[in-house]
Formats: structure tokens, sequence, C-alpha cells
């Protein structure tokens, strides 16, 4: 198979990153195969599980559905990107004090929706914690743990 | 052997919910599962299946494949030792690759392995398999009629096996009292149906292999790393010290990722080519290798007038798929207690394991109890309803009490049962009055635990005083290191910060067992805490020694040597015993359930997994949808060693159960393929699925053979969901189904006949089963 | 996924020169939500893939124009939801568009990539046909415009001829006092495909129309002419018969989603809860409230 390979740009957390990718390779292969970015993880491949959840110049989108090519220019955060240096994200730090992680295989994609949740609206109520999160399963189903995580964040960062 | 306190210090961790172990790397994306391990010169695998669920392959031409550039191998059943290598965890019966025949949709014929993943599935479409499609048996009832096709063939069965030329695998009889002669004031009949039903961890299955020196390395997220390993060391002809297991934590087992599916296969792979090979699975492909046995249960009951049982008389009857995986155990372990947490005086009990040309089935939470769990309860509260006694009060006069016989020669009822059924009623608001089409219900299951097995741990005290624990159970979600660490501080005044629990190795972490039927803080708790208490023995004695005191004049405390007037810091106490060069102290604790050969399940259950659930709905009259307003679960658990974890596991079994009960079927077409192959149409438990209250309640007595008086748990959630919401939906409708899942349609349709039954007569109607679909 | 020519061009002559040269062989790429997921399953395996996000021409945003609102071909569902004007005329539209996937697939999935997807269960559909959608085209021979309700001619099939493309998608302001309403039946109350899904716009001038999905080759419009359905306090007896009446223009099947049966019941059950949404909705708007202050309340289950 000739491998016709197309040179993008792209800023993933932070650091400008110039790759050659095939035009066929979803966004989530190249940033697990080709940056090591192994954290958005691969389940149904269609976007309904949410597992592959990244911010894309912004949004929470299902990686699995974006063709690598298509992000020429664009600004990906991912889980990796969360944390600054050794301190956590307080997502991340209430994820884990409200004991929402069992196996954990759900949780980058559900921490990045959360994020994004949190960006957009701040004081989210628990309805909108679970519209926020409606794309994302988790099978261990730490659903009620992970919402009070999502409102824990939320209210730390009113009272910072 | 049940642990008691012997620390002179405080208890400070068990009973306690520090963060989990392992969940910063989770958080943080850092945790690397099976397929993000990344070996140099790794080729992939890709599969190549038919369309269908029976065929026989008559040629496999792999001609064009292996002339694309980057593949490096073809494997079919041609390139595999003759005769077919088989294995199984309880028969040999399952092929390395489809031998000559496939016997479900989505059993591979041939393995391309590749340079990369692209070059790997394209070479897939390349291959040319000619074959002929078979007529096959997809349904219990086409397996069992007479002169059907057999899934498998007689001379891979026993000789002396009586069922070997038909589609039972097995038969499990089991009983006492005699039915035939009993006599009841209320006879009742039903057959209820579960449906089949696949795990959808989030993490889809996924293996590495790879050569190691003279022998093979295998990576997958098995529960149960060494029955992995005997199953690579039977295909391969291996012996064990050359196959080393390496198990990463699984993203979500649920006993999906309990038994070898493709492992072997890879690792004929591995070292054919010389190379790392890796295969990762589609979601799709995992939904056709793992998946729960469906079921058929006829439960014919009888009661007194006042409620009592006077028999059961059980044919239960599981659709396994085309290999046995642990299918017959789930069948012999489920029909062993298929009378469930109550006195019977007369049973009978007739387990079927039927094979069918399907997914083999496997190991799934709860291990054939749900499907009972959905007839025994079912049933409970029809008897009540036609004896007009409350469902709750009928299940009181029947459970037995602690330390009384459930089943005759086996371990008496461990834990206070009918407390359970209690406590879910009170948490329910049981007897209050209830809003329009709203209904409520109460259920108990009741599981056996883990009978004859072992665990081991090796506990390493190192040269600073932190501490090493080795142990093979698998932390797949419900948190074992954490525990485990618990333990460990506990035990001997560690940090838990200085611990660590080392797992996923069989080079490295001793035997266990498995990870299953809720046994590892009981058998692996046992035996850490075993070991751990070595390591204090070992210690005073080291002491003694070092400073020339009596043993006896030696304690431990609050993790340092008490010798006299000074208090030694372990680290310390090594120098001065082993010298300027330093050493370690380390102890292998053990934890075994007696094998009884002549038992048979081959031993008495470690404990009864226990727990009752309670619920209200509402039901949409006109759309047949059902919302659950509240589900409480309340689990006999000994003692919580950590309460949130074990609490979350249980809100994830429930709503798991939530999963089989109201939304997941596997659906067939004629030809055996899965028509809702995908997250797209097999649907499972959301966020916005999950009831709108919940509650989750301990009950912790204390009276468990784990550490602390605890027992497992983490299964008993998913037991009994089902009937609760089945009685609650026939309280606010009056309609009773008997075949899951409560999909709204289903209810709508109950709902239609309901309301046709009742136009066509003048009164209502008083028998339950015209309101059967 | 087989490989393909990826192109990204930068005009709309350049799409369409592609679009010319390439014909069925070439797939037109906007949100990926749709194609990407047929392309995993194999269904379809284009030799070429044409980007349209850097179309200078291809708006992603909402317009208000003079009797209309124009929503650029590059709009994602997010930000369709979020416009204060969609919000305001088009509420039905908003709770369509709100179902549809999940948060992460509103943010990339365009409205012009779900009409053209044609999928009879989509759930934007029903919502733009009682609105009137008109669909601009673009192609080869020059622009045109078709409305929605002639739009699609059967599952994943449209009107687009070889080398066209949606440039827009207008939405004619009302030009009185209506209610409109959404709803949907789904197998789980988590992200899901409709089961059937059902539109309804009520105005005193010309009574009621409803559209449905999922029960059908295409989304449909049924249009009402008994005018009596606008009537709160109606009968039930002679509401039933009438949206009796509207069911029979649909024609749902059996497939693993559903029976035909349900779908046939729940047309009538979907038709009666929008219809009385969509009165409430059409009282307030001649009462000069706000529409909008009603809608977060209507579908909240207990």
């Amino acid at each position: 198979m000739e491998k016709n390979l197309i040179p993008i740009s792209i800023t993933v957390n932070g650091r400008r990153v110039e790759l050659e990718v095939q035009p066929q390779h979803t966004l989530l292969k190249v940033l697990q195969n080709q940056l090591d970015l192994i954290g958005s993880k691969e389940c149904c491949g269609e976007g309904e599980c949410g597992a592959c959840t990244i911010l894309a110049n912004g949004r929470a989108i299902n990686s699995c559905l974006v063709l690598a090519v298509e992000a020429d220019g664009w600004e990906i955060v991912t889980i990796e990107g969360l944390a600054e240096d050794e301190r956590l994200d307080p997502l991340q730090e209430a994820f884990l004090k409200a004991g929402a992680v069992q196996c954990g295989y759900c949780i980058p994609g559900m921490v990045m929706s959360a994020k994004y949740l949190l960006m957009k609206n701040p004081h989210p109520s628990e309805d909108e914690v679970r519209q926020g999160l409606a794309g994302n399963l988790c099978r261990c189903a730490g659903y009620n743990r992970i919402i009070a995580a999502v409102q824990m964040a939320a209210s730390e960062k009113e009272a910072a | 052997m049940s642990a008691s306190v012997e620390n002179q210090g405080m208890v400070q961790w068990v009973g306690s919910s520090p963060e989990r172990v392992g969940g910063r790397e989770r958080v943080t994306g850092a945790q690397r599962y099976t397929g993000d391990i990344r070996l140099p010169g790794t080729l992939h695998v890709k599969l190549a299946h038919l369309n269908c669920g029976h065929a026989r392959i008559l040629n496999v031409d792999a001609s064009q494949a292996l002339r694309l550039k980057g593949v490096v191998a073809v494997l079919t059943a041609d390139d595999l030792p003759k005769p077919m290598p088989r294995f199984g965890p309880v028969y040999n019966d399952r092929p390395v690759i489809a031998d000559g025949e496939v016997k479900y949709f989505g059993e591979p014929v041939a393995a391309v392995a590749a340079e990369d993943e692209d070059t790997a599935l394209e070479a897939v479409k390349l291959l040319r398999i000619e074959y002929e499609e078979l007529p096959g048996v997809y349904t219990i009832d086409e397996a069992l009629r007479p002169g059907a096709p057999l899934v498998q063939h007689p001379s891979i069965r026993a000789a002396d096996d009586p069922f070997r030329q038909s589609n039972i695998l097995n038969e499990w009889r089991f009983g006492w009292g005699d039915v035939d002669q009993a006599q009841a004031d209320l006879v009742i009949e039903n057959v209820y149906r579960f449906p089949l039903v696949t795990h959808f961890p989030i993490e889809n299955l996924a293996y590495q292999a790879a050569p190691e020196k003279d022998g093979v390395a295998v990576w997958s997220s098995i529960q149960h790393p060494y029955v992995l390993q005997r199953a690579i060391v039977t295909a391969l002809n291996l012996p064990a010290s050359k196959v080393r297991i390496i198990a990463p934590d699984p993203g979500g087992g649920f006993g999906g990722k309990g038994y070898p599916k493709y492992e072997p296969l890879l690792a004929f792979l591995a070292l054919r080519t010389g190379r790392p090979v890796r295969l990762a699975l589609t979601l799709e492909e995992t939904f056709q290798a793992i998946r729960r046995a469906a079921s058929q249960i006829r439960l014919r009951s009888g009661f007194t007038a006042d409620g009592r049982l006077v028999f059961q008389d059980i044919e239960a009857n599981y659709q396994l798929g085309a290999y046995a995986d642990i299918g017959s155990r789930v069948v012999s372990k489920g029909s062993y207690v298929a009378a469930g947490p109550y006195h019977a005086p007369n049973v009978r009990i007739v387990g079927r394991a039927v094979l069918t040309h399907t997914t083999p089935s496997t190991a799934f939470r709860g291990f054939g109890i749900p499907q009972l769990s959905w007839a025994l309860e079912s049933q409970m509260d029809e008897a009540a309803r036609q004896l007009g006694l409350d469902r709750l009060e009928i299940r009181l006069r029947n459970i037995p009490a602690k330390g009384e016989t459930v089943i005759p020669g086996d371990k008496p009822v461990d834990g206070d049962w009918r407390m359970l059924l209690q406590r879910a009623a009170n948490a329910i608001g049981w007897g209050q009055p209830l809003g329009k089409n709203r209904g409520r219900g109460l259920a108990i299951g009741m599981k056996n635990s883990a009978s004859a097995s072992a665990s081991f741990a090796i506990g390493r005290l190192l040269q600073d005083g932190s501490l090493l624990i080795l142990s093979s159970t698998s932390d797949m979600g419900q948190g074992a290191r954490t525990v485990f660490s618990q333990l460990a501080a506990d035990e001997l005044g560690i940090p838990l910060d200085r611990i660590s629990i080392v797992m996923g190795d069989t080079a490295l972490a001793p035997f266990d067992a498995s990870t299953s039927a809720s046994r590892s803080s009981v058998f692996m708790g046992n035996a850490i805490v075993s070991a751990c208490r070595q390591i204090k023995t070992q210690l005073r004695q080291m002491a003694a020694e070092a400073y020339d005191m009596a043993e006896d004049c030696i304690r431990l405390q609050e993790g340092k040597v008490i010798c006299g007037e000074r208090a030694v810091a372990y680290d310390r106490l090594i120098r001065d015993y082993y010298g300027a060069v330093r050493g370690e102290v380390i102890a292998v604790g053990t934890a075994r359930g007696k094998y009884l050969p002549n038992h048979p399940l081959g031993g008495q259950a470690a404990f009864w997994e226990v727990a009752a659930v309670g619920c209200e709905v509402e039901v949409d009259e006109e759309t047949g949808e059902i919302t659950i307003h509240k589900l409480v679960t309340v689990t006999d658990i000994g003692k919580a060693l950590n309460p949130r974890q074990a609490e979350a596991q249980d809100e994830g079994a429930a709503i798991m159960g939530l999963g089989h009960t109201l939304m997941e079927h596997l659906i067939l077409d004629e030809a055996g393929r899965i028509q809702n192959l995908g997250a797209l149409d097999y649907r499972i438990p959301t966020i916005n699925d999950i009831p709108l209250e919940m509650e989750t309640i301990l009950q912790e007595n204390g009276d468990g053979p784990g550490p602390y008086g605890s027992k497992g748990a983490g299964e008993s959630g998913i037991l009994a969901v089902s009937p609760a919401v089945g009685s609650a939906i026939r309280e606010a409708t009056g309609v009773t189904i008997h075949d899951l899942p409560l999909t709204p349609e289903k209810v709508w349709l109950a709902l239609q006949e309901k309301r046709a039954c009742e136009n066509s007569f003048a009164r209502p109607l008083t028998d339950p089963k015209s309101y059967v679909e | 996924m087989n490989t393909f020519l990826y192109f990204r061009p930068q005009s709309l002559d350049e799409v369409i020169t592609l679009l010319v040269r390439y014909g069925r062989e070439a797939r037109l790429l906007a949100g990926g939500t749709d194609l990407l997921v047929q392309m995993r399953h194999d269904l379809i395996a284009p030799q070429v893939v044409i980007d349209l996000k850097r179309v200078a021409e291809l708006r992603a945003d909402v317009q208000l124009l003079d009797g209309a609102l124009r929503i650029g071909a590059l709009t994602v569902l997010s930000d369709l939801i979020e416009d204060a004007r969609v919000q305001q005329y088009f509420p039905a539209l908003v709770e369509a568009a709100s179902v549809v996937g999940s948060v992460q697939i509103r943010n990339r999935a365009t409205l012009s990539g779900n009409i053209c997807n044609a999928s009879p269960a989509a759930d934007t559909a029903p919502a733009l046909l009682i609105y009137d959608a008109q669909v601009n085209l673009i192609g080869p021979d020059g622009r045109r415009t078709v409305a929605l309700r002639r739009f699609f001619l059967g599952p994943r099939k449209t009107v687009l001829q070889q080398g066209e493309l949606v440039e827009a998608i207008d939405l004619p302001l009302p030009r009185e006092a209506s209610g409109a309403a959404f709803t949907r039946l789904t197998r789980r109350r988590g992200v899901d495909l409709a089961t059937v899904n059902a539109a309804c716009l009520a105005r005193r001038s010309d009574g009621v129309l409803f559209a449905f999905g999922a029960v059908a080759p295409t989304p449909i419009l049924v249009p009402v002419s008994d005018n009596r359905l606008l009537v709160t306090s109606l009968d039930a007896a002679i509401r039933r018969a009438i949206l009796d009446e509207v069911a029979a223009h649909t024609s749902p099947i059996s497939d693993v989603r559903a029976s035909r049966e349900y779908r046939l019941a729940m047309v009538k059950v979907m038709a009666k809860r929008a219809l009385e949404v969509a009165l409430q909705r059409l009282t307030a708007a001649e009462a000069q409230l706000s529409p909008c202050s009603l809608s977060d309340n209507l579908w909240r289950r207990t």
C-alpha cells in the first residue's frame, strides 16, 4: 500500500508539533500512535462512548470522528495536558477525592467533557452536569460519583 | 482463617476510604492498559471471520494477502499442530483458531500479522475464504430439538459422556426432599427468560505476545493470570516456567476478561514470526467474543396457604455458546443454589448447559444467579399476590435465620438476610401510599462465593522499611490495590504511600486462583494479612537476636519494634540484624478453600454473598417507558474494608442490573448473526438512565471469613435488580412480564394485552398467566 | 478505513470542480460525524474526501436576513442551539438539535450535514419541516432553492445532483404567532437514536402541521386541515380520531429498534404530546409571552 502522507501542524497540550499523517487516520489514532498520547481511548470508534473526548479549539469533541488531516492548525488539549507539572487540575483532584475512578478507562474522556462543561458553565446544575456528560459511557457505572466530582470541582472554583 | 484485630496499634485504614491507589495515573491518562503498551518491532494482527453463525471452511487462500507489502504472516488452522491444540478452563474444547468449521458469528478463521494495522486490515480483505454455510442452532429450543445439528462433535466429548450425541454439555441435578410427594395449597408454574447480553467493558479486548528467551510472554487484561498461563501451557505445550503472563489492570472486566480467548493464537503468532504481536479488538469484535449465558427457566413452586414454601421444582436451561469456556461452571454453581435464600423442604433442580452456535458465554457478574433470581423472585411475588400476602412478609416467612440451613449439608446461613430485606423495604418507604402509575418492588439475591481455591501473597519488607506486596489479584476497578494497601498498612503500621502492590506478572506475583466470585478481599486479603503477620513474627525474632532480648518481651506498635525502652524503626532493625549490607524480611501468606472431591462444586462456598434490592418506579402507560425513582441495595458485606469502594461497586452492579432489566439484549437473526452489533444499537445505561435517587447500604455484622469479619462484594448488587423492577411494574400497572429486558415496547405490549383482556371480559381476570406476553 | 485523496479547497468553485471531476467517488466532509462512521463500517469507501471547512464562501454562523434566518452550511448544532434568534423564533428546532447525539457530536455535526445524510430518523428534520426550511443548493449549473419537504427522496437519498452541495438553509421568520414543539421516543433516556420523533406547529391561520421521523422512508410532513385540533379543550375521542388519521400517513417498519405496531402507536402518542406543548406555546405567543420561558419546564419529567 502506497503511503499517502500529508504534513500537518497542530498544537498539542501547548506544544507545536509538525507531523506527517495518512489521510484515513483519525486524530485519535495519530495522538496515540504518533505522539504516544495514549490517555485518549478508543472504545466504540463511532462517537457513541466518549472515551476519545479531547478539546479541539476549545470544544469537546470525539477524536475518533476527526481525520488527523482536518486538525491542521488546530489547538488540541488531551487529558495529558490538564495537569501543570505535578499539580493536578481541580477536576482531576475532585475525581480522586469523590471516589469517581474505578477501572479508569472512561475517565480521561469524562474529565475532558467535564472540563468543557465547566469552561462554559462554571456552576452547572445536576441536570446540566448530566447533559454535559451524556456522551460519555461508564460501564463501572460510577455516574453518581462522577456527577459529585464535577459539582465538587465547580464549587471549589467558586470558593477560590 | 478469620482475622481478628491483632494490632496493639490502632486500626487506621481498614474501614476508611482513602483515595484509590492508581487513581492518579487514571485521571492523568498515564495508566497503560494492555493496548497502550508499545513494544519495539511489534506486528499488528487482524482477524478474519465469516458473516454467518455456522459454516464449514472449505479453503483459505492467503496468497494475495501474503503478497501485500508489509504482511509478515497469515495463520490458519493448517499452520498449527495437528491435532488442533485446544484449551479451556474446564474442557479443552476451544481450538486456537477455527478448525475446519466456524461455530459462532465472529470466530476467527485466519489471523494476519503485518507491519501496521492498515496493512493487516487490507490483507484480511484480500483473503479468499471458501465456505459452506451450515444450518445452526441459535436458541435453546433449537439446540434441544431432536436431530438438531451438533455444536460439538462427539469425538471431542468424553467417551463416557451420556450427552455426547446432543447439544447438552452437562446436566446437573441437585435437590433434597421429595418434590413429587409434597403437598401444597398453591402451585404456580411459569417460564422465565433472560436475554443474551454482553459485558461491554469500555476497554475492548486487547492482547500482545512476544517470544521471551525460550518461551513466550503474553500480555492480556486477564482477570486470572494463572488460568491464562495454564491455557498457554496446554495449547503451546510449553512448561509454565517459560510462560510469562503480564496482566495490566483491566479497563473493566465483569467476568468477560476472566478466561482465555485469543491469547493462545497470539502466542503462536509471536513464536512463528519471532516478533512481538499485538491484537486490539474493536467493540464489535469484543461483542462477538464475550457474553453472559442466556437462560430459559421453568419454575414450579408450591406454597402453603400462609405463604411458606413447600417445594421448588426448577428446570434451568442455560444457553452457552459454541465452546464451554467457564459455562459449565456457571450452570453447576448457579443451579446448585437455584432454590435461593429460602427455606424450602423439597427441592428438585435440573440445570442444563446447552451448546449453541453463538459467542461462547463466559463468566459475567453474578455467574448464573441473576438469571435464577429473575425467576425465583418474580415467582415469590406471584405467590404473594395469589395468597393475598405482602411481598415483604412472604419473603420474611421463608428466609432462614443465621446459622440455619439453606442448602442441606452445606455452609449454613452466615448473615442476617431478613434484615437486608427489611432495610431495603424501609429505605423505599414500603407500605406508604403511592402516586399514580407508581409501584414498588423488593427482591433478594444470593450467590455462593468461591469454594476450593487458593491465593498466595508475598510480602517483602524492604531494606528501607517500605513494603512490597506481590499479589496476582486483578485490579479492574474494584480497587483491590487500595484495599490490600489498607490491610498491610494496618498490620505493619507502614504509611500507605510507602506500600506498593505488584500485580499482574506471573514472574513476580505468585499464584492466585482468580479474581472472581467476589473472593479477593477474603482470600487474597487473608493471604496478605497472613504474610504481614509472618513478617511481624520474623521482626520479633530478628529483634530478639539483635538486641539480645526474649522474643515475648518484644512487640510491634505503630510501625516500630518496641524493645524495652526503645522503639526501633524497621530499617534500623534490618541494619542491626543484617549488618551494613542489609537484607529484607520476606513472607508468603496463603489462603485456601478446602478442596472436597466429593462435593458437587468441589468445596463449600467461603461465604454467601447476599443483597436485597428495593425500588420505586413510575410507568408511562402510553409509551411503556419506565422511570426508576429510587433504587436501593443492601449488601451483607460483613465489614466494609473500604466503604466508598464497596458502595461504588454496589451501585455499579445495580446499574448494570438495570441494563439487562430495561434495555440490553443481543438480537440474532436466523443465521446467528448479531444484528445490534455495536454501541449504536446495543444500549447500556448512560448517565441519564440511572435512577433519580440511589441508596447503597452496607450491612456490617462482622460475620465474614475475611479480614475483620469481611465478606466479598461486588456481585450481590446485580443479582435481584430485575425482579425488584418487575415487581414494581406489576404494582404500578397490573402487568406481569416473564421475559427480560422490560423495554418500553415490551411493557407497552403487555399493557395493550391487559387492556384487551379487560375489555373482552365483564370482570377483571385473576389468573395472572393470561397477562403473560 | 481505506486511504483516499484528501482535498481542502478554499473556494466553492474548487469544491464544485472536484465534485464534477470525481463524481460518485467523492464525498463531502463537514463535521464528519456521519461520514466517518460510515467509512469505519465500510459502508462506503470514497476515493476522494473533500473537506469543506476552509471554503471561504461557506459560513459557520446564523445570519438574520430580511424575512429569514440563514444557517450556514458549516454551522454546527451547538452554535445553532445557542443562537438567541434560533431560540426565539424556532424553539422546536432547538429542542430537536439538542437531542442529536451528545455535546461532543453537536460540537461537530452541522445542520446541513444532518439533512444531507438524509436518515429517515434525523431529529432535526421534523423541526425543519414544520418551519418550512428552504435548502439553498449550489452546483455546476448555479444556485437553486429546494423546499425541505421536497428535499428527501428516500433513506440516504436527496435531490442533490452530481456536483451540488448545500450552501445554506433558510428558515422563514414566522409572520404570525405560533406554537411549536419537538418530541421523540427512544429506547433509553440517555443518548439514543429516535424510535419515533415528531414536531408540531400550531397557527390560528392554517391550523396544525405535524412532521415525523423514523416512520417512513423519509422524514414526512403531515398538515392537518381540521382546525378543531387548535382547540385545547377538544374532546379526547375526537382528537384521537384526527391523530389516527395523521398517523395513517406514516409507514413505519419493524427493525432492531422497534416493531411497526409500536412505532405506529407511538406516532399517535408523540403527536398528541407535541400538539399539547405547541398549543400551550401558541397561547403564550398570542399573549405576547416569550415561548422560550415555557420550553424549560414543559418536558421535564418529575
